[in-house]
């Protein structure tokens, strides 16, 4: 026997549910893992003047890099320019809650740290603001990943994440890579 | 112009109880297949899903 139009419908709406139900394990997945790991896409709004970014408090040649500030939280603050990254490297303790903020003077660029989830486009105007706790050590690679010109490929930069004990600032709170970079 | 390989009245059953058969059959077995493919190729992108998620995204570390 074939068939009937009304098999057919049945069959349909048990398909719509296995759908609903694919689509409820995958919002499920991602909102434990935001409410329970405070895992997000990065968002932070905030302006700088790309005019005077190396003049303005916060990406002042001197502020670059990795800073333990007084309360103990560390940031890493690096210019991304065409085409580099100032400094093209910084120190990370690994398995310690990091905070990345980037921020351009000329055109959009984008980073990403290879192995991690650390990925955001780093728009002119804006400071782009990644959360991070990194758990590999070693240097990792961080390339430019949104064409900003001739020279992009040429773009990158290394974090170093070193084991918490190795991770040593230094009077000002300040870590750098050393004389070679 | 009519296609003479193929002529309207060309058929290769017997009878038209047969014919029936032939269309009934089809009608039961094209929706089975139809889900079954369906079924396994939804499985499949959803285990890949569960394991990109779970065994790369999730150890790359947190964000946000």
């Amino acid at each position: 026997m074939a068939v009937s139009e009304r098999a057919i419908l049945k069959s349909e709406i048990r398909w719509a549910w296995v759908v609903g139900g694919i689509v409820a394990v995958i919002l499920g997945a991602i909102l434990f893992a935001a409410l329970s790991m405070g895992m997000n896409p990065p968002s932070n709004r905030e302006f700088v003047d790309p005019k005077t970014l190396h003049l303005s408090s916060e990406f002042t040649e001197a502020n670059l890099g990795t800073s333990v500030d007084p309360n103990g939280r560390i940031v890493a603050r690096m210019i991304t320019t065409q085409f580099e990254f100032v400094p093209n490297c910084i120190v990370l303790p690994a398995d310690r809650d990091v905070t990345l903020r980037f921020a351009s003077p000329d055109v959009i660029h984008g980073i990403l740290i290879t192995g991690t989830n650390v990925n955001t486009m780093v728009i002119p105007g804006y400071v782009a603001q990644v959360h991070t706790r990194l758990t590999k050590t070693g240097d990792l690679l961080m390339p430019c990943h949104e064409y900003c010109g001739l020279g992009h490929s040429q773009m990158l930069a290394t974090v170093r994440v070193v084991p918490p004990e190795q991770f040593r600032p230094d009077s000002q709170g300040r870590v750098s890579c050393g004389d070679d970079r | 112009m009519a296609d003479e390989a193929y002529p309207a009245d060309a058929h290769d059953y017997e009878s038209e109880a047969e014919e029936l058969e032939r269309v009934d059959s089809a009608m039961r077995d094209t929706p089975r297949g139809a889900l079954v493919v369906s079924g396994i190729a939804v499985a499949l992108l959803m285990l890949g899903w569960l394991i990109l998620y779970f065994f790369v995204f999730i150890p790359r570390g947190t964000v946000g």
